[in-house]
């Protein structure tokens, strides 16, 4: 354990402005989506409020991924045209964009890779979702993958000056990558993802994504299956080298997701052999 | 002057020729790279699974991509006899808690490769493979090296 490192982590995790900040109106948008009460006119009124959100959604409403073919001229269309779940998805691309699409140097991630990662994990949660009638989480999973590894943004610049002390104590414990983060720097990235969410107060099923994807056997009951298709959707598009950074592959498949998600070997293999248009359509949205 | 660098995709195939590098990022998907060192011409083709289930897409699969790669090589003028072949990638997730095919993609898609460059007798040089590293390939066309970038560490590899 590096004291002084753990030390530094926890000074930054305390002061709150220090970690990654996130307008409030996009919180507001989460957790209104799941009021059965709330009204599309004070969610339009709520996003119109910032400018510079509205005309990235406007510009994402209106990608090929989004869309599906029908142009989205304001807010109140998005909404109408789209549904409050796909315009709550837009919102969140377009608020975390600027903390993810940049270099994460101690993952080795180059500007982009981590950015691509994370939208092609979104996507390929959501299609397992919606293939597997869970049209429920097909939301949820999708903004769980977009921010799953949002704590590597804060954690680079330590994982920096200790990953070889972190591969090491992977391989001679044969421990993960993230129990070994735990292990030589205090925290690992799932943890402090937990933390930025919390400080932003997005709903708990969302932190349990970000606090679990790697360790899903743990995750609390009632968030296993969300859990599940996000660490299912993030190995797949790992092993298909999608933003595979320093970490590589050093983590573990679970067996308790995949029975949870209710994939066979076949699915899974199917979805991996669609990593390269996985691809193509999450660069319509980057 | 920059020497162009060419990044090749998942289930991507390239073509170029000396001084081009050819780069490509890998998990559990294997490298492929052959060089002709007489006219300084090599390719990679970046394969995602061992055996091929779709014919519209030879670039994806082991079986059909080397066979590929190995023709339009031969369509540059290039000749078997001065062809090798380097390869990289091949992981595997560290640990799995499932008797899931899907961890040994990266052990069948190195098995399969190899045995299809046996088939055409493009002698294999050198292998970086298997473990749970991603990879960071460059096959520099200039003389047919290739650098391996796998957890902070790098490796060339000469042979030609």
């Amino acid at each position: 354990m590096h004291e002084h490192i753990k030390e530094r982590i926890k000074t930054v995790i305390t002061n709150l402005t220090a970690l990654p900040s996130m307008p409030e109106v996009v919180t507001r948008i989460i957790n209104m989506v799941n009021d059965p009460n709330v009204d599309f006119k004070v969610v339009a009124h709520e996003i119109s409020q910032d400018q510079a959100i509205t005309t990235n959604i406007l510009k994402l409403a209106n990608s090929a991924y989004f869309s599906k073919g029908k142009e989205i001229s304001s807010i109140d269309k998005a909404l109408v045209t789209l549904g409050m779940k796909e315009v709550k998805d837009i919102v969140v691309v377009a608020a975390t964009k600027q903390i993810l699409d940049k270099p994460i140097i101690g993952y080795d991630l180059p500007k982009g890779e981590l950015w691509k990662h994370n939208v092609a994990v979104a996507m390929l949660a959501k299609r397992i979702a919606l293939d597997k009638k869970k049209r429920n989480l097909a939301d949820l999973v999708f903004t769980g993958g977009i921010i799953h590894d949002v704590g590597k943004t804060v954690l680079a610049l330590y994982v920096a000056s200790t990953f070889k002390d972190i591969i090491q104590s992977t391989i001679e414990n044969q421990i993960t990558f993230a129990q070994a983060e735990q292990q030589i720097m205090g925290f690992d990235h799932q943890e402090i993802g937990q933390i930025i969410l919390k400080k932003w107060k997005f709903p708990e099923v969302l932190q349990n994504i970000v606090r679990y994807h790697h360790d899903t056997d743990n995750a609390p009951e009632a968030d296993i299956e969300a859990v599940s298709i996000v660490h299912i959707a993030n190995t797949i598009c790992q092993m298909a080298g999608i933003g595979i950074g320093g970490d590589g592959l050093y983590y573990e498949l679970s067996g308790k997701a995949i029975e949870t998600a209710g994939l066979d070997d076949t699915e899974l293999q199917y979805y991996y052999s669609l990593t390269p248009e996985l691809l193509k359509q999450a660069r319509q949205i980057m | 002057m920059s020497i162009e660098l060419v990044n090749v995709g998942v289930a991507q195939l390239k073509i170029a020729s000396s001084p081009v590098i050819l780069r490509t990022i890998l998990g559990s998907c294997v490298g492929i790279c052959i060089y002709d060192r007489n006219k300084k011409i090599g390719g990679l083709a970046h394969i995602l699974l061992s055996k091929s289930t779709n014919p519209s897409q030879p670039e994806k699969f082991a079986d059909t991509a080397i066979p590929a790669l190995i023709d339009q090589l031969l369509k540059q003028g290039c000749r078997r006899e001065f062809m090798s072949a380097k390869i990289a990638g091949g992981a595997s997730m560290f640990k799995f808690t499932s008797q899931t095919p899907l961890g040994l993609i990266g052990e069948h898609n190195v098995a399969m490769t190899k045995k299809v460059l046996e088939e055409k007798k493009i002698p294999l040089l050198s292998e970086d493979t298997g473990g749970s590293s991603g990879r960071v390939i460059d096959f520099y066309l200039e003389d047919g090296r290739l650098k391996v970038k796998a957890g902070g560490h790098e490796e060339y590899y000469y042979k030609v």
